[in-house]
């Protein structure tokens, strides 16, 4: 089929590209202690892209025998595209095409997703708390990318994620974790966690409002990485005025000892792969290094428009399936040293991080299972807690990181230790 | 049906998806793309089995028996009954478009939002977008019991964001408008205008100052408030799962007497449901009347569990089964007017717009965050303030709402559950809490 598109692209376009991916996924759903819902799904589709004088169009289908329909609207989409100089799609590369993140026991088997829910049950039984939902699921997906060039790439992959959410009382703890290897994920010690955060949550005071030191759990470390770091490192929001980053390569944006990598084949990953979404062989972007801004990410296209180097961060998200610009593996990392030794106000997650300011980068958000942690432990629950701050000025504040990271989709994140941060309290 | 399944039911969805994005002057996309999802859900002995398919796996004319035993042996991994309940099943006509934007060219739409994009000049101005998008969607479903819909409905809409930058700062001006009732874009210059303007001004406006402080809510932010703080926890799953603070509160006094909250998945607006996704006729439920908690929101199977309040808000993404949602959700119209709720709260600060929010509705907490707000001294609005938020637990805020305004209007939007993104519009007149916890990145 990918020869058909290519044979028929070629009447109408310059260069065409095909990325075609399958998915086969079952999954089991817990409700309170019981499972409730067993769901098996399989699909494919396809993304036709095409560059004709200069303009490229996009158009995806789910249904890989309509690709005629499918190419017809790419080029129909091509015709209102601004053009741009094409510099051309990536030649064949020598890349390994080994399946970098297949964990070959994995199968679409109902008996491997009640052995997780099993271990994530056994896990919850740690401390005295109700599980309200969970879940587990595997997944094994497939993917070609193939140009008019002579490109043709294919992998396989696998997935495996478990969430479970408890409560005690009015305390609530969500715990999940997600790997391609069954070796790499801990669902006991996901239930384990869960049930120590609703349990241990209870009773907490409420504060007073100040500044604290602060520690950020990779999970909200990664909400505002999201919020506003990774939009400001786009290429195409660094050309189009919407990046506070634009023109300070080479300046300080972080403090001295803090370094955001892209490393696209760093074994934490959890889909690693070769080559990017348009087939470019990836490779390690140095984006913040010890503090000094030094790269931003582009795709072909933004390369191409604003004549600047691609960097392989393209990844395929999103409704149209087009490539975009994104990361594979980011980093973050800092000074290493014994965080929770002296009291801080840790927090395990964040209330609205999604609502900071993407320009600007202000936040203000309310804290999900904070507690008082000193001694290396969590000690005292707190009640609840307002934190405000600028999400680009964090990265000043950062004193320190765990030794340990997590891996949560495309970032790779520590736990990290902050100073003076507003907290409004109600105490 | 096959033996050992209690219930079937099966949705298809097939659609166009229809994107314009104007990114500073330059067209970087534009076009269309297609997708054709299905998913049939059976209960087993046991609990729900799901089976999820599409392209030509879901194109079909009549349910193969094949499928029924897919999703039946998904159910086989279940260890608890589930008991569902019968509803009224009957289906809303879908009103009828001013404009259908399938009768529109691509061409005419893309020139369409050249044209507002002309609109997005101004001073300080670095950054200019405008994104369009339409998904036109055909429904079919049926069930075991007879049942069964075809439906279309289109929905359409766009987003202007402009970013304005002097000496340093950084600020955005976003306005957004989807809708039911057909092509939106023509002659929405004003609104263009507006998101311009404001993003010039938020660079003189004052970062707010956190702190406990009386709060007006603007009709789209106090719609969230009713979104985010009463009709999560309200959701029948939420409350049958443990994890909502609304739990055994029927027939209680949980707010202000002046409050009444509905969820109406009837009301031809951009959360509309003409049937629900399991087939259930959909109406009006009246969440809280007057400070009392009356309803939850369910679909057949929470409806049996939990019992009061009504089905029909069951809903899901194509391809997914569906779960309990809200769809048009808003607070009822009090009698106080604009200037009173303002001179009544004398020392606080009026918060606009809507950057979205989150709850968690076991603990009962939420938070929000306005697009931006004024000062209130001496029961005037005074000086612009930006980012500032609102975070408060479910139970107490509802009795700090003082004042209720007369002017409720709706807002549409998007709302996300456990993965799943649905269209919703939220409302209400503005509202005036006497006590709200309001972040700002200054404290004292």
């Amino acid at each position: 089929m990918i020869d058909d598109i290519f044979r028929a692209a070629e009447n109408v376009a310059d260069e065409a590209e095909v990325f075609f991916a399958r998915t086969e996924a079952i999954s089991a759903d817990l409700k309170q202690d019981k499972i409730a819902i067993g769901s098996k799904s399989s699909g494919s589709g396809i993304i036709i892209r095409i560059i004709k004088d200069g303009k490229i169009g996009v158009s995806c289908t789910d249904n890989p025998q309509t690709w005629k329909r499918c190419l017809d609207a790419a080029c129909a989409s091509a015709k209102f595209a601004d053009p741009l100089t094409w510099k051309g799609l990536p030649e064949p590369a020598d890349v390994d095409k080994r399946p970098l993140a297949l964990d070959k026991r994995i199968k679409t088997d109902p008996y491997l997703v009640t052995d997780i829910i099993s271990q994530l049950k056994a896990g919850s039984e740690a401390y005295k708390a109700d599980i309200t939902s969970g879940s587990a699921s595997v997944a094994i997906s497939s993917h070609t990318i193939a140009n008019s060039n002579g490109l043709n790439y294919s992998t396989t992959g696998t997935q495996v994620h478990v969430s479970l959410e408890m409560i005690a009382g009015q305390s609530t703890g969500y715990e999940s974790d997600t790997s391609w290897n069954l070796d790499q994920i801990n669902p006991q010690e996901t239930g384990e966690k869960a049930s120590f955060f609703a349990a241990k949550g209870q009773g907490g005071e409420e504060i007073e409002t100040k500044t604290y030191d602060v520690i950020l759990s990779p999970m909200a470390v990664s909400q505002l990485l999201d919020a506003a770091i990774i939009p400001a490192l786009s290429g195409r929001n660094v050309h189009t005025g919407r990046s506070v980053f634009a023109g300070k390569v080479g300046d300080y944006v972080a403090g001295e000892y803090i370094s955001l990598i892209d490393d696209p084949m760093d074994p934490r990953g959890v889909a690693n792969s070769a080559w990017d979404g348009e087939g470019m062989p990836v490779k390690k972007n140095p984006f913040i290094e010890n503090g000094v801004l030094r790269s931003f990410a582009y795709d072909l296209r933004t390369a191409y428009r604003y004549d600047e180097t691609p960097t392989a961060s393209a990844v395929r998200t999103g409704q149209s399936g087009a490539p975009a610009i994104g990361n594979h593996n980011l980093i973050l990392s800092g000074p290493e040293f014994d965080i929770f030794e002296d009291k801080a106000l840790f927090v395990h997650d964040l209330i609205g991080a999604h609502t900071a300011n993407p320009m600007s980068g202000d936040f203000s958000v309310e804290l999900s299972s904070p507690f008082f942690a000193y001694d290396g432990e969590l000690q005292e629950p707190v009640r609840t807690g307002m934190m405000s701050g600028n999400i680009f000025e964090i990265l000043y504040r950062i004193q320190g990181c765990s030794k340990e990271t997590r891996t949560l989709g495309s970032v790779i994140v520590p736990s990290v230790r902050l100073s003076d941060i507003a907290i409004i309290g109600r105490g | 049906m096959p033996v050992s399944c209690r219930y079937y039911d099966v949705r298809r969805v097939t659609g166009e998806v229809t994107q314009v994005d104007v990114d500073n002057g330059r067209v970087e996309q534009a076009g269309t793309s297609f997708f054709d999802k299905a998913v049939i859900r059976v209960l087993g002995d046991k609990g729900w089995g799901v089976f999820s398919v599409s392209g030509e796996e879901a194109e079909f004319e009549k349910l193969p028996e094949s499928f029924i035993k897919e999703a039946y042996s998904a159910s086989l991994v279940t260890n608890i009954h589930i008991p569902i309940q019968e509803t009224p099943s009957s289906i809303h006509p879908v009103p009828s478009m001013k404009e259908n934007p399938a009768d529109v060219s691509l061409e005419e739409k893309v020139s369409i939002l050249l044209d507002m994009y002309k609109a997005t000049e101004g001073p300080d101005i670095v950054s200019r977008r405008i994104n369009y998008i339409e998904k036109d969607e055909k429904v079919t479903f049926s069930d075991c019991y007879g049942n069964s819909y075809n439906y279309g409905l289109c929905r359409c809409g766009f987003s202007v964001l402009l970013v304005a930058s002097r000496a340093g700062i950084v600020q955005m001006g976003y306005e957004r408008d989807h809708t039911i009732s057909g092509l939106n874009i023509r002659h929405r210059q004003d609104l263009a205008r507006e998101a311009t303007e404001r993003a010039g001004r938020l660079l003189d406006a004052k970062p707010a100052k956190g702190g406990i402080l009386r709060a007006v809510l603007d009709p789209e932010l106090a719609g969230v408030f009713a979104h985010e703080a009463v009709g999560h926890a309200s959701e029948g799953d939420l409350v049958k799962e443990g994890s909502s603070i609304l739990k055994g509160k029927i027939d209680e006094q949980i707010g202000s007497p002046l409050l009444t909250i509905v969820d109406d998945p009837s009301l031809p607006e951009f959360g509309f449901c003409p049937v629900d996704d399991e087939g259930t006729e959909t109406k009006r439920t009246e969440i809280i009347q007057k400070g009392i908690l009356k309803s939850y929101l369910h679909s057949r199977e929470t409806l049996a569990s939990v019992g009061f309040g009504d089905a029909g808000h069951c809903r899901g993404m194509p391809g997914v089964e569906p779960i309990v949602r809200m769809s048009n959700t808003f607070i009822e119209n009090g009698d106080s007017s604009y200037d009173e709720i303002i001179s009544e709260c004398r020392s606080g600060i009026l918060l606009k717009g809507s950057r979205g929010g989150q709850v968690d509705p076991g603990r009962g907490m939420f938070q929000f965050n306005a697009e931006f707000g004024y000062l209130i001294e001496d029961g005037e609005c005074t000086t612009m303030v930006r980012d500032v938020s609102l975070s408060g637990e479910i139970l107490q805020t509802l009795h700090t709402i003082s004042l209720i305004g007369d002017d409720l209007a709706l807002h549409p939007g998007y709302c996300g559950k456990v993965g799943q993104t649905v269209p919703v519009t939220d409302g209400s007149p503005h509202l005036l809490l006497d006590k709200a916890v309001v972040g700002g990145c200054d404290i004292d």
